[in-house]
């Protein structure tokens, strides 16, 4: 007994450590004060100053813009891929994994750069000095991120799938490409999902590959694209982070716990959900 | 005639990429409204002609044809075929209901077309003629087609193609099902398999049972011309297996469908079906009514894989008089005198009787309680016969024993010996079989002949001399002259190869041995191997008969 | 001949991505490594890095700091892991979860988080760059080690350890003996998460040493941020050269791994 209570206390406090910075920061979210640790009494200011900052609604909305476009173009890739290669022959399949695997296993610093030094060599040697680097560099370097891992999630779950279930659809009628779609489809459909997911986060967390291949574009204009990821690394480097920043932390914190219970009562709850659905859809059909 | 077999097919072969055999020329056809089943181990190339008939494959060389029209190339969806697959395969994503009205919402069902005035409107038939035209395409491709066959398919097509260019037909628009017959069908399917009260649970809180039914019914609901189904009972314990075996037998009457049925289950090919295929290595064995295959198997391996059996060696010894056992018995069959052969009882057809009846004798020992009979072991000399009675006698008694003629089968010897027919001798005199050297006396070749020292065969009378390198001939090995070495890595194996095949006869084993390139060695023992084990074999130099295939003076020196 | 389709087709759209953006890329990395800035084949890189005392200083650096923090996170990971994988499921996936929640907050947010915490501590990168910097990765990893490491217990063959008991092995014993063999494919997992991106992490060193410590990574960024694309391209060589290192050694461990997977089938 005294060993469970030693072992879930040491389980708690490493808890509690990881959290310190982030609540620290939601704590003093509540004060207009430039520094943490100064307390200016309690106030909506940062939260208010934060949505009148034009800077950080930019970066917010490239930020959004960016992770959305990137996840629909790596789950559309990523899932073609998994269910082509999973029809090739082993050796071609092998082949189509390892290069899957490069970007998993690389550093995303050499990722970045390689892609930089190729749109640097082709700008140079092909559009004549022209700077190529753009909104669609910066997209080509966040797929290149995170399509693999779209593959690495889909791959699993066809798998799993029974082999038959395809041919059980052509027996009874279907076209090749209408298996695909009406069994094939909705049995991946969970690992097309999180592989969606975990394309849009780490297309919200990327700096490295941002900084690397970002231009000019989308809703910053003229000027270098900026996330905020980039926004933040360059205000953190001359001093604090900002304090409306603290602000959007806490939102952002709100919004993936909101996230997080979502999920976990969909998946307690999911089937039962299901079930009704499909009974009203019978409903409507008669 | 013709018009009553629903499928036929005719030389049939299935290779494989890898150069496997799956089926080999295949040949059958099935009448409509029968039940047949496909029997045989794992790896017969049952499903594999099961998958053709499906469509999930294409036959190598052959045709399948279907009511009279070849269908070898036609994808499985546009075949009125349903197949019940081995673990179902039912879509976990849909409900029972929607799983069963798969196949139904996308039927489209052919309405002709009228004008106005209710004239059927005349158009030339363009769809038709993409099909056709695919179809040629697909016969040009088909390499395996012998090319004559090939012109005179093609030349078909491509008057048939122009003609319906040319001339206006009635057209057709296809439309959908409506969900209120899609309902009664459904309904109508699920009360033939007894899942009325289920049609809303979803798939992964069925029982097996439940998912098999599911899986008939979504099926027979389209209204196939042939059901086929693949090992359907495979995953069902025992007592739900024997419930299902009657009631899928029930539905077929009821249906009135061809049913093809695959299996590895001799007794499910028994109970259920009107017609057994038995197949080994993608070759027929035999076809025939279950009766017909369980008392008159056409060959041991049939014999052995249906039910129980006794196995012997036996020679004939006079008109339907042979001899086994070291006993001389009567039989109704007849073949030549002193032919070699094996002889088939069924434990059910040896009697005991008093002992002025006997036939033979032997001592019982072992007695093992069946439920319904005893089964006992009685040695008779140093042979094992498998007796079962319903009568209990004591363990190391003596027991005595009758075999009525019709309980005797006899069947040609499948293997007398060993024969290879691409043999040849290489330069140090060896005999290349299977592409590996087996020692061996190559004087045999020249009657009286001797060898000097140069490895030369000289005649008796030293006149001729002969070099029999590359000579092409015929080796034969008996099966009892080729010893087993356990050690495969040991130096005394001339060749290693797998146990593919293993036969109790009596008193021995006889196994086969494939090696590596396909060569098959079959050779007795009294000792037990299992499928799959690894052996070494060795034959004695004397023991290897060979025989030329050109004349003895084309290669004199 | 028709075009007929094929359900492998399918993937030669995302073949052809992975060939441009992935592939080409690095036969780019490795051209510009070994030419110097008019496009003509050179060491000068490769010379440069060899004699420059300061870039071998950083490798050594951010090879001492990688195995550093590998082994701090496995430390406090591992024990973290193990208890969690004990017992009721359903309680402890909330714990994990909880665990791996802050990784969904802005990471660049959450380094400077971190600083200003740190400085508002006392531990500053001005006066101690080099435990900040720890701190900083340790932080920003350690979940990235116990979800492996959860996976891995999770999978624990109960009745091994049950084996172990019977035949009279004590609780140490049935750790070393036991649990830790078991785990191994989850440590291994687990240190590659953080081995390979702390040697090539820019924001956290860059951040919490304000400056004053440079990593691998750094370096890199330095060389991208001043155009000097040769010399930052050898040293992306080098570090493909230190992930195909560390991926051969790994490989030993997952291969035996699915090797023993077969044999389960």
């Amino acid at each position: 007994m005294v060993k469970k209570v030693l072992a879930y206390s040491y389980v708690y406090l490493i808890l509690l450590l990881m959290y310190v910075p982030i609540l620290v920061l939601i704590l003093f979210s509540f004060t207009n004060a430039t520094y943490i640790g100064t307390w200016n009494g309690f106030s909506f200011d940062l939260y208010v100053s934060l949505f009148e900052s034009e800077e950080i609604m930019v970066a917010i909305g490239n930020t959004l813009i960016i992770a959305v476009i990137s996840a629909v173009c790596s789950t559309i890739l990523g899932t073609l891929g998994a269910v082509g290669g999973h029809y090739l022959k082993k050796k071609s399949r092998a082949a189509l994994e390892n290069i899957n695997q490069i970007p998993v296993v690389n550093a995303e610093i050499v990722m970045a750069l390689s892609l930089v030094v190729m749109f640097v060599f082709i700008g140079n040697m092909i559009f004549g000095g022209q700077n190529l680097f753009s909104f669609w560099t910066l997209l080509a370097g966040h797929i290149v991120i995170s399509a693999p891992f779209v593959y690495l999630n889909v791959k699993p779950k066809l798998q799993q799938m029974d082999p038959s279930l395809y041919e059980a659809a052509l027996d009874l009628g279907c076209a090749p490409r209408q298996a695909l779609y009406k069994v094939v489809f909705p049995e991946i459909l969970p690992g097309i999902f999180s592989g969606f997911m975990l394309a849009i986060t780490l297309s919200l967390d990327d700096f490295i590959v941002t900084a690397f291949t970002r231009g000019s574009g989308l809703l910053s204009g003229a000027n270098n694209i900026e996330t905020i990821s980039t926004l933040v690394q360059a205000k953190i480097k001359k001093g604090p982070i900002p304090p409306e920043m603290r602000a959007l932390t806490t939102i952002i914190f709100i919004i993936v716990l909101l996230v997080v219970i979502g999920i976990s009562i969909y998946r307690n709850k999911g089937t039962r959900y299901k079930s009704a659905l499909r009974k009203r859809m019978r409903e409507r059909m008669d | 005639m013709k018009n009553n077999y629903i499928i036929d097919l005719k030389n049939v072969s299935k290779i494989f990429d890898d150069d496997t055999i799956a089926v080999d020329n295949f040949n059958l056809y099935v009448r409509k409204g029968e039940f047949i089943t496909f029997l045989g181990p794992s790896g017969c190339g049952k499903s594999t002609t099961l998958r053709m008939i499906a469509g999930f494959e294409f036959p190598s060389k052959g045709e399948i044809l279907l009511n009279g029209k070849d269908i070898s190339n036609l994808p499985p969806n546009k075949r009125p075929i349903n197949m019940v697959f081995q673990r179902y395969a039912l879509f976990p994503h849909l409900d029972v209901y929607d799983n069963i009205a798969f196949g139904l919402r996308l039927k489209r069902i052919p309405v002709l077309k009228k004008d106005k005035d209710g004239n059927p409107v005349l158009k030339v038939d363009h769809k038709k003629i993409r099909e056709l035209k695919r179809e040629y395409s697909l016969i040009k491709r088909n390499r395996h087609l012998e090319e004559e066959v090939k012109k005179a398919k093609l030349e078909d097509l491509e008057e048939k193609i122009n003609k319906l260019k040319t001339t206006p037909t009635q057209s057709y628009s296809y439309v959908k099902l409506s969900n209120k017959e899609i309902d009664q069908k459904v309904a109508k399917a699920l009360k033939i398999v007894d899942l009325e009260a289920l049609e809303d649970r979803d798939i992964s809180t069925l029982s097996g049972g439940q998912q098999q039914r599911v899986a008939i019914a979504r099926a027979i609901v389209n209204e196939p011309e042939i059901l086929l189904l693949d090992e359907p009972l495979g995953a069902l314990d025992l007592k739900m297996r024997k419930d299902m075996q009657l009631e899928l037998k029930e539905m077929h009457q009821k249906l009135g469908i061809t049913f093809i049925y695959v299996t590895h289950d001799q007794e499910e090919a028994l109970t259920m079906s009107d017609t057994i295929v038995v197949m080994k290595d993608g070759v027929i064995q035999q076809i025939g009514t279950p009766k017909m295959i369980y008392d008159e198997p056409k060959n041991a391996f049939v014999a052995d894989f249906i039910g129980e059996s006794n196995i012997y060696n036996g020679t004939m010894i006079g008109t339907k008089k042979v001899r086994f056992l070291d006993y001389n018995f009567v039989c109704l069959d007849d073949y030549p005198l002193n032919e070699k052969v094996d002889v088939v009882v069924r434990p059910e057809d040896v009697h005991f009787v008093k002992e002025e009846k006997a036939m033979i004798k032997g001592t019982i020992v072992n007695k093992i309680f069946k439920g319904m009979n005893y089964q006992y072991t009685i040695m008779i000399g140093k042979n094992e016969l498998m007796v079962k009675s319903t009568s209990s006698y004591e363990v190391n008694s003596l027991a005595y024993l009758s075999i009525d003629p019709d309980g005797i089968h006899i069947m040609k010897k499948d293997f007398a010996t060993n024969v290879y027919t691409d043999a040849w001798i290489n330069k140090n005199n060896e005999v290349m079989i299977d592409d590996r050297p087996f020692a061996c006396n190559v004087e045999q070749l020249v009657s009286g002949g001797h060898l000097d020292e140069e490895g030369n065969v000289v005649s008796k009378d030293g006149k001729h001399k002969y070099n029999f390198n590359d000579a092409d001939v015929v080796a034969e090995i008996p099966l009892d002259k080729i010893d087993v070495i356990d050690d495969i890595e040991s130096e005394d194996c001339e060749v290693v190869g797998e146990i593919v095949d293993s036969i109790y006869v009596g008193d021995h084993y006889r196994y086969i041995v494939r090696t590596e390139n396909e060569e098959d060695f079959v050779f007795v023992s009294p000792y037990t191997y299992n499928l799959n084990d690894k052996v070494g074999l060795q034959v004695k130099k004397e023991d290897i008969k060979l025989r030329l295939k050109k004349e003895v003076n084309a290669y004199e020196i | 001949m028709r075009f007929r389709f094929q359900r492998k087709y399918l993937c030669i759209p995302y073949f052809l991505f992975l060939i441009l953006f992935v592939i080409i890329p690095i036969f780019f990395i490795v051209y510009y490594a070994f030419t110097d800035g008019t496009g003509n084949f050179s060491f000068d890189s490769v010379v440069e890095f060899f004699t420059t005392t300061n870039k071998i200083n950083v490798l050594v650096q951010s090879l001492l700091f990688s195995t550093l923090n590998t082994i701090i996170c496995l430390i406090i990971g591992y024990p973290i892991a193990y208890i969690l994988s004990n017992k009721k499921l359903n309680s402890n996936y909330v714990i994990v979860l909880l665990f791996v929640m802050p990784m969904w907050i802005n990471f660049v947010l959450r380094t400077g988080a971190t600083r200003d915490v740190l400085t508002w501590l006392g531990i500053n990168g001005g006066t101690s760059p080099y435990v900040a910097t720890m701190i900083g990765l340790v932080y920003n990893y350690l979940p990235f080690v116990i979800l492996p490491l959860y996976t891995t217990m999770l999978k624990l063959d109960k009745s091994q350890i049950e084996a172990a008991i019977d035949l009279g092995c004590n609780r140490v014993q049935v750790f070393t003996k036991s649990i830790i063999p078991q785990s191994i494919p989850g440590v291994v997992a687990a240190a590659q998460m953080v081995f390979m991106p702390t040697m090539s992490s820019y924001v956290i060193p860059e951040t919490l040493s304000e400056g004053k410590i440079v990593l691998f990574g750094n370096s890199i960024y330095l060389g991208f941020a001043n155009n000097q694309w040769n010399s930052s391209s050898f040293m992306a060589v080098i570090m493909l050269i230190i992930i195909g290192i560390s991926m051969l050694i790994t490989r030993n461990f997952t291969e035996k791994d699915e090797g023993k997977e077969e044999t389960r089938w």
